[in-house]
């Protein structure tokens, strides 16, 4: 890998991905505190993972069920207590496509 | 009456006793809050209203001879990152400003009803994101020995609520730290449980496959108590494991210190250690060596590996995790964005505090298209390891014990600029996270300036009864569990 890990170009990239507006001052002060800590990832190359299962989970559980019965949910008025915008029992978001 | 050095136990029986009411016991501490916590700000939102309508509904039931619940009457602060039904709750994020919760996390609710009393809701780093409260969207909490010092974190206002007596227990979450290194910072007992033994249901989410709620409290008995009722299954989470739930509270004095093999990893008192901190958690060791155990210097040679596994992994899950923060079925969101995406990018930008901006940042490059093999499963790999290593180790010896953090605490605003030396603060945590085994602090001494020091037991998976009555025991044979900070 290159000295630089993670260049202005790509900091933008990444915070466009996470769908966060950046300002410049945040993007001059984030790039170098950025910039150290993925440095400081390096220290993992120095272990060999070749045969090592990765792992994602601590305990052993998978394909956890329950019963399939009907319970009660939170009422609607309730569910929309907590939203910006709604109307007639829906979530109301800015245009998803261009009119 | 000093309803605050009492136990949980004491105050349920001087209820059933009629010896006091528990509207004098919430007024008593609703009055304490109000001295003490001008100073050092452990709380976002004190729940006085709420406390007494319980207290009220309490004495009636006692009045009226009914049942009453193991808790009840004990004052309990709650992390604010718990959902609290009709209760704001805001992760100390200006993103959940004002947010109040239609239904409530499984562990607080299992507290609540065995009569717990809920007295407010605890300052922490923004989403559970650091170790000092300093990235809070609110206020930096200060810890009750310096208020100059950070109190650790990320659970700060809760370890500084339980050391101050504002209440007899609190909530927190460990996910690398966050409750045994405030505890070591403000002198306080804390337990991290295995992952999966508690909850998770009803928390904001950090990180999913490390995040473990726990409690704060004043001696172990009381956390014994209070873990009993909130670990076991449970259905909203399906990490939740099923495992029987042992009587913790009546095995206080099961494990025979004779013999006992209490291992010291030498990873853990070198290297950055400062030397007070290091001095008091080997006399520590040295208190139960003389109960008979024996001491076993061990190795957990990837220790140093901890840091950088944990940094990448945890900011991996959190960029998923916080991807719900949209702006649309809950929190503040921007009024004048023309198209989604840039409703999406302007309110996560405006309402967002740097340390979430930044942990997002991280976790998507290194869960990006390029970076994905190099960073997040290489960090998964080497995860594997350092859980081998704590299981062999654990073979061969009953419990590990070690320091909490390398240093007491530090002044506000001395590692805020520099989020990897923030990050290296959990060097002796994060490795017991990344395992999921888990982690008793205890308070073991101050050091010369008067701060606190604390250590921590590491056991097995499912090992917290060996761990509880290891430092109920601990807390018997010494005294460091009933110093406070004078304010």
């Amino acid at each position: 890998m290159s000295s630089q890990k993670i260049s202005m170009a790509e900091l933008e990239y990444i915070a466009k991905l996470a769908r966060i507006n950046l300002s410049e001052s945040e993007k001059t002060t984030f790039l170098p505190q950025l910039e150290s800590v993925i440095e400081y990832f390096d220290i993992l190359n120095k272990v060999d993972t070749s045969n090592i299962e990765p792992t994602f989970r601590v305990n052993d559980q998978s394909n956890v069920f329950h019963s399939d019965e009907i319970k009660e949910s939170l009422p609607v008025d309730l569910a929309l207590s907590t939203a910006t915008r709604t109307k007639d029992n829906y979530f109301v978001v800015t245009a998803t496509i261009k009119k | 009456m000093d309803f605050s050095t009492l136990t949980i136990n004491q105050i349920r029986q001087g209820l059933l006793d009629k010896k006091f009411t528990s509207v004098e016991i919430v007024n008593f501490f609703l009055d304490r809050i109000k001295k003490i916590d001008p100073q050092i700000k452990a709380f976002i939102t004190i729940t006085d209203e709420f406390a007494l309508n319980q207290a009220n509904i309490l004495d009636e039931k006692i009045k009226k001879g009914e049942s009453i619940g193991k808790l009840a009457g004990s004052i309990m602060a709650v992390k604010d990152i718990y959902l609290t039904k009709d209760i704001q709750t805001t992760s100390s994020s200006q993103v959940l400003n004002g947010y109040i919760p239609q239904y409530s996390s499984t562990v607080y609710q299992r507290l609540i009803d065995e009569d717990a009393i809920l007295i407010g809701k605890t300052n922490t780093d923004v989403f559970a994101f650091g170790a000092s409260t300093e990235s809070s969207g609110y206020f930096t909490t200060k810890n009750p020995w310096n208020l100059e010092m950070v109190p650790g974190g990320s659970s700060g206002g809760s370890a500084a609520a339980v050391a101050t007596n504002l209440c007899h227990f609190a909530l927190g979450t460990d996910t690398g730290g966050s409750i045994r290194q405030p505890s070591s910072l403000c002198s306080v007992s804390g337990l991290k449980p295995t992952y999966g033994r508690n909850s998770r249901y009803g928390i904001t989410a950090m990180a999913s496959s490390f995040d473990c709620p726990g409690v704060f409290g004043n001696n172990i008995e009381d956390i014994a108590l209070v873990t009993e009722i909130t670990a076991g299954k449970d259905i909203h989470d399906t990490t939740s494991v099923d495992n029987k739930v042992p009587s913790y509270s009546q095995n206080l004095n099961k494990v025979n210190l004779k013999g006992l093999k209490i291992g010291l990893p030498k990873e853990y008192f070198t290297g950055a250690i400062d030397p007070e901190v290091k001095e008091k958690v080997l006399a520590a060791a040295k208190e139960f060596e003389k109960q008979g155990a024996t001491l076993v210097d061990i190795s957990l040679p990837n220790t140093d590996l901890g840091i950088a596994v944990y940094y990448i992994l945890i900011p991996s899950e959190i960029s998923a995790n916080m991807a719900r923060y949209d702006g649309i079925r809950f929190g503040q969101a921007v009024t004048d964005a023309t198209d989604i995406i840039s409703y999406y990018m302007q309110t996560r930008g405006k309402f967002m505090e740097p340390e979430v901006k930044r942990r997002i940042l991280i976790g998507t490059y290194a869960l990006s298209s390029g970076y994905y093999d190099a960073y997040y499963t290489k960090a998964a790999k080497v995860r594997t390891i350092i859980k081998k290593e704590f299981t062999d180790a654990l073979k061969n010896i009953d419990v590990i014990l070690a320091p909490c953090s390398p240093t007491p605490a530090w002044k506000i605003g001395e590692k805020v600029n520099d989020p990897l030396k923030m990050y290296l603060a959990d060097v002796y945590t994060v490795c017991i996270n990344v395992a999921g085994v888990p982690g008793l602090a205890l308070p073991c001494g101050l050091n010369s300036q008067n701060l606190p020091i604390g250590f921590q037991l590491i056991g097995n998976f499912f090992e917290e009864e060996k761990l509880l009555s290891l430092g109920h025991q601990f807390q018997q044979f010494t005294d460091f569990h009933t110093k406070k900070p004078q304010l």
